[in-house]
């Protein structure tokens, strides 16, 4: 019986087809949001739930001089990577469905998984679009990541715990960007990093090498990328807002938390140009890692005194 | 693989890629990010118009001279006629001069938001490419109220102009302008103090003057190195003798200062309607034009959007051109883009390209090139366009 429960939330509620079906609406309410600040109609409801049911029944051409196996397995290991994390963070507001000391750590490297991937992807094939993408993927993985997870520490050094329930329980429903403001900023910018949304899109840059690593994907495997990406955007928000901003407790919270913080994402890529690859690099380690380094420093200092 | 000679990492742009719309073709070399090597195909949309012109008459080929080009279309259409005027010693009334200039210039509206659209694009800038063009679809409008047509005005006729200007056409343009110029003053706003945008524009493919001077730059992308190059001052065609414009030029000679000329040429365009709106000339629309015209050759340049665009044309009695020679202003910008991307990031390549505001059919030529003492033959039509058809059949 215990199984076969624990089956249906891996695969139907609240993990699996849930996550999934959550991603592509937030998805849609991205593109949506997105066109309706650049004046434009936008797509309807079901246009990401479209793309991917066609992406799926097309054709995969594999390139002949690409590792078939390693072009196969990389999309399906990049999305596992993306629902697995999904398991360790309070989705829809509902308590996480994992839990273990140290789990913060995991989900963290879980979502870089798919960034890995696709760099993965893009070096895999001998095109040159996909091979600079990749080269930019994972410059730029380099360069987001280490800031991206301090910002994540920093609640959990707050909490004295490096579990994500914890975490949570011990702020209390408190805000924490009051507190941490940098660490919020710098959280919901690596968030635009990992995503590779503007101004962070130098990998997929179109004008300059088409799709970037994932030039040479098509039918499934892009289907299963985008999927990915689609899981990770609702991963990352909700990982944002339930440290920074007071906990997600009931579906209603948690939306309107989410929803807020996709607001100012959508905000911010609409209103700027994209960086060249070595900006991005410069904007990570000279401003976003000393900022939240020196938060990290006053936040250590602080517990200390009051230890 | 041979590892003693260094391998070469190409990265082809064109002629199908999503920065460019139109086919070309480039090479880019680079060495990781930095580009070392460039080169440029051209001739992907190649129609043999010239060919095409001596056999039709003079009257056909306005029409098909206005279809070289998508954007500009009245200019080349404007530079015909003014040529053959010349040529069947015709001058057309005052008014059609003025409107012809009033079309000019609302064309000039429409290709340059165009164009600022597209380089906005290409810096993936996507919010001010989307309201660009939204606002372009005001002058649009005007055009398509004034003409009946949105990309072939066809307002042009030999000795004279089709379309004359109503009331109420006049009130739309007035509403249009004021619209446009406050947009404007926004988008200048925006790509002198836009943080990120600037660090994709700012420094960036900087052209010197005695550079843009050296590979014969035209246009704003002359214009914006400090080069006071502009057909419709130096040589005044049409009647802007009596409307005089006023060069816009800037000294930077990088991206930015080629938005801000572009930008600032929109409002000195404004003005110039206004002017012509308000002091519009009486009289008639049409002079009459003979049918045959004597042999004589002539030039004709007017200022097309992107520059300076040359005609060359040849009459010899008949009712049909000998020789109609066209050159885009494309073609003589497009060599600063092989020269500006070597040394700069793969990154800014799209930008400098965008940057001379490339239009790629109008650009392309079929050059053949005869070595030695091989048979100087002349093509005819028809031989053209079997070489045309067994070229891509192979």
């Amino acid at each position: 019986m215990n199984a076969i429960q624990d089956l249906l939330t891996l695969m139907f509620f609240p993990g699996g087809l849930f996550v999934l079906a959550l991603g592509m609406s937030y998805e849609w309410i991205d593109r949506k949001l997105m066109a309706r600040v650049q004046n434009r109609v936008g797509p309807r409801w079901f246009q990401p739930y479209a793309d991917i049911a066609k992406l799926l029944v097309k054709e995969e051409v594999i390139p002949a001089d690409s590792n078939r196996l390693l072009f196969i397995a990389l999309p399906i290991l990049a999305l596992a990577g993306a629902l697995t994390a999904a398991l360790y963070v309070p989705l829809a507001g509902f308590d996480p469905l994992y839990s273990f000391k140290g789990d913060l750590i995991v989900t963290l490297y879980l979502l870089s998984l798919l960034t890995v991937c696709t760099g993965l992807a893009g070096a895999n094939t001998t095109d040159r679009f996909s091979l600079v993408g990749a080269t930019r993927t994972l410059t730029q993985l380099f360069s987001y990541e280490a800031p991206f997870l301090l910002a994540m520490l920093g609640p959990a050094v707050a909490a004295r715990s490096w579990q994500i329930n914890e975490i949570i329980a011990d702020a209390d429903g408190q805000w924490l960007l009051i507190v941490q403001p940098v660490g919020f900023v710098v959280a919901l910018i690596g968030l635009l990093g990992k995503l590779e949304i503007a101004p962070f899109n130098a990998p997929e840059a179109e004008t300059e090498i088409v799709a970037g690593a994932l030039t040479e994907y098509s039918g499934r495997g892009l289907a299963l990328f985008r999927l990915g990406r689609h899981v990770e955007l609702v991963v990352g928000l909700t990982m944002v807002a339930a440290f920074y901003m007071g906990g997600v407790n009931g579906l209603p919270l948690f939306i309107l938390k989410t929803l807020l913080l996709l607001l100012i994402l959508v905000g911010i890529q609409s209103l700027v140009a994209r960086l060249r690859i070595d900006q991005t690099v410069g904007l990570w380690w000279r401003w976003g890692v000393l900022l939240v380094l020196a938060q990290w420093l006053a936040l250590v200092i602080w517990e200390g005194v009051q230890a | 693989m041979d590892t003693t000679v260094p391998q070469r990492f190409v990265v082809p742009i064109g002629p199908q890629h999503p920065a460019l719309k139109e086919p070309g073709h480039f090479e880019f070399t680079v060495d990781g990010e930095q580009v070392t090597g460039a080169s440029v195909r051209l001739g992907y949309a190649h129609r043999g118009i010239e060919k095409a012109t001596e056999g039709r008459n003079w009257v056909q080929n306005l029409y098909l001279l206005e279809r070289i080009c998508g954007i500009c279309s009245h200019v080349h259409a404007t530079a015909y006629c003014l040529g053959v005027e010349k040529l069947a010693g015709v001058t057309a009334p005052p008014r059609a001069q003025a409107i012809r200039l009033l079309v000019a210039e609302l064309e000039r509206i429409h290709s340059h938001l165009l164009w600022l659209g597209v380089a906005a694009h290409e810096a993936g800038f996507d919010t001010l490419f989307m309201y660009s063009w939204r606002d372009r679809e005001t002058v649009m409008d005007i055009l398509e109220a004034l003409t009946g047509n949105r990309v072939n005005y066809s307002a042009n006729l030999l000795g004279g102009v089709k379309f004359d200007l109503t009331p109420e056409l006049t009130d739309q343009i007035y509403a249009g302008l004021e619209l446009l110029e406050e947009r404007t003053h926004q988008y200048v706003d925006v790509v002198t103090s836009d943080a990120t945008l600037l660090q994709r524009t700012r420094g960036v493919g900087v052209t010197t003057r005695e550079q843009a001077e050296e590979l014969g730059l035209v246009g704003p992308t002359a214009r914006a190195s400090g080069v006071e190059r502009d057909i419709r001052a130096e040589a005044p065609y049409a009647a802007y003798s009596d409307f005089p414009v006023k060069v816009v030029t800037a000294t930077a000679g990088d991206l930015e200062a080629r938005f801000v000329v572009r930008l600032q040429e929109l409002f000195e365009a404004y003005r110039l309607i206004r002017a012509v709106l308000e002091k519009l000339p009486p009289g008639d629309l049409q002079a009459r034009m003979p049918r045959k015209i004597k042999p004589a050759e002539t030039i004709s340049r007017v200022e097309a959007p992107r520059g300076e665009l040359f005609y060359f044309i040849k009459s010899n009695g008949t009712d049909q051109p000998e020789r109609i020679k066209v050159r885009t202003p494309t073609l003589c910008n497009l060599a600063s883009v092989c020269v500006l991307a070597i040394g700069s990031q793969l990154a800014d390549v799209p930008m400098i390209l965008a940057g001379v505001d490339p239009c790629f059919s109008c650009n392309d030529r079929m050059v053949t090139v005869y070595s030695g003492d091989t048979d100087h033959t002349q093509w005819t039509w028809k031989q053209l366009r079997q070489y045309g058809i067994d070229y891509y059949r192979r």
